[in-house]
């Protein structure tokens, strides 16, 4: 099972859980079948300052690629400003 | 959120968002919050056990608009439990008959006639004035920043413009149909033809739901520009707002946080400040304030709220995050 980790102020909004077990095929379905899926997609899409990584790297422009088995997602917010 | 019961603060609940705006609902005791996140976006917030725990809305259908921030959560008229209001930019009015958990647009006003003269205030060009009349759930009035104040009569159905003799200085025309800068405006609960609006450009009073509109800042009040607005709900003539400089020097009038009190429907306005710092230079936002039968009560940008306590105001609470929304329940 791949493996989707939130951020705070997502995990709280999820219940309290960090972190989601997925068998999904594609990223784009992990990410869509999140309770928090609402907070992460606007109509266009992911939202602007959502950012992915999949084992570290930047998926955002990638969500249709396959998912593998063992997979790490992160889902970070964006840091704009100092 | 913070909660102040019995004088004792406790919170903050639903930390990480901007809560613009929150309301308890008279009709079952929910709690509910217009919640916002420059990441995540606006979203509406209920608690049904008094801010213990709360569940998102899981759905705001902007109409094919891009949704912005959430504003105003407005409980709908008693006959219609499950039925609440939602502002937003850009000049959305959202229902929701589900007691928050999706909300649809009323298309009667994001799709006004006149959208197209309608523009974005320095906060964009937020819904955040909704008042239902007490008497019929059909009779509601919006007031967008900058497109004026609306009403329906007909449950949203169609929407007519009431900005008559409402100035809009920075205008071409200052006497326009639409695009006046409303700053909040508020119906008063037990007159319900009686509305008040703190605008950009002056304090009105309309006796006659929004045909006709009286402005009343000519006599007491150090300044045009404002939010807030503070009714009376046991007398209709009175009132309270807390004038700014301008809307080039953003702060309280003449250097202290000055609340004015008319007692006689705005012909006249005296300073009614027992208790509150001079100097000061602080901001009383549109939401920051809340009169019920306790009394009035209002929040500062720099942290603090001040309740009315007989004669003077008293400090409830200091060194708060900025006060974006006061509620009295």
């Amino acid at each position: 099972m791949a493996t989707v980790r939130l951020p705070s102020i997502l995990a709280r909004e999820a219940g309290g859980q960090r972190s989601f077990e997925t068998d999904a095929a594609t990223l784009a379905a992990a990410l869509r079948a999140l309770p928090i899926a609402d907070l992460i997609f606007d109509s266009a899409g992911l939202r602007r300052l959502v950012n992915v990584y999949v084992d570290g790297r930047d998926a955002r422009d990638d969500l249709d690629a396959p998912l593998a088995r063992d997979a790490e997602v992160t889902v970070v917010a964006a840091v704009a400003g100092g | 959120m913070f909660f102040i019961r019995d004088g004792e603060l406790t919170g903050p609940e639903l930390t990480g968002w901007t809560v613009f705006h929150a309301v308890r609902d008279p009709r079952d005791g929910s709690l509910y919050a217009a919640s916002n996140n420059w990441v995540y976006g606006g979203v509406v917030h209920r608690s049904t056990d008094d801010g213990a725990t709360w569940t998102r809305s899981e759905s705001i259908d902007a109409g094919g608009q891009e949704l912005g921030e959430v504003w105003h959560v407005e409980p709908g008229h008693p006959s219609e439990p499950e039925t609440l209001f939602l502002g937003a930019a850009p000049g959305l009015l959202l229902r929701s008959d589900d007691s928050g958990t999706t909300f649809c647009p009323v298309d009667g006003l994001v799709s006004h006639p006149t959208r197209e003269q309608w523009m974005a205030g320095a906060g964009g060009m937020c819904t955040h004035s909704i008042q239902i009349d007490p008497g019929s759930p059909q009779r509601m009035f919006v007031a967008i920043s900058a497109a004026g104040a609306f009403r329906t009569d007909d449950s949203g159905a169609t929407w007519a413009p009431m900005n008559r003799n409402v100035n809009a200085s920075f205008m071409p025309n200052p006497y326009p149909e639409v695009g006046q800068c409303v700053h909040k405006l508020l119906l008063h609960p037990a007159r319900p033809e009686r509305l008040w609006q703190q605008n950009h450009c002056g304090v009105y009073r309309s006796d006659d739901s929004g045909e006709n509109w009286e402005r009343l800042d000519g006599n007491g009040l150090p300044s045009e520009f404002g939010f807030p607005i503070m009714l009376d709900p046991s007398n209709p003539d009175v009132a309270y707002v807390i004038p700014e400089e301008g809307s080039e020097n953003r702060v309280t009038s003449n250097g202290r946080l000055g609340v004015y009190r008319t007692t006689d429907a705005g012909a006249s306005w005296e300073l009614f400040a027992d208790g509150l710092p001079a100097p000061a230079w602080t901001v009383v936002l549109r939401e920051a304030s809340s009169f019920d039968d306790a009394g009035p009560v209002f929040g500062t940008q720099s942290g603090s709220v001040w309740a009315l306590d007989g004669a003077a105001w008293q400090e409830l609470a200091r060194e708060l995050p900025p006060v974006l929304s006061v509620e009295v329940r």
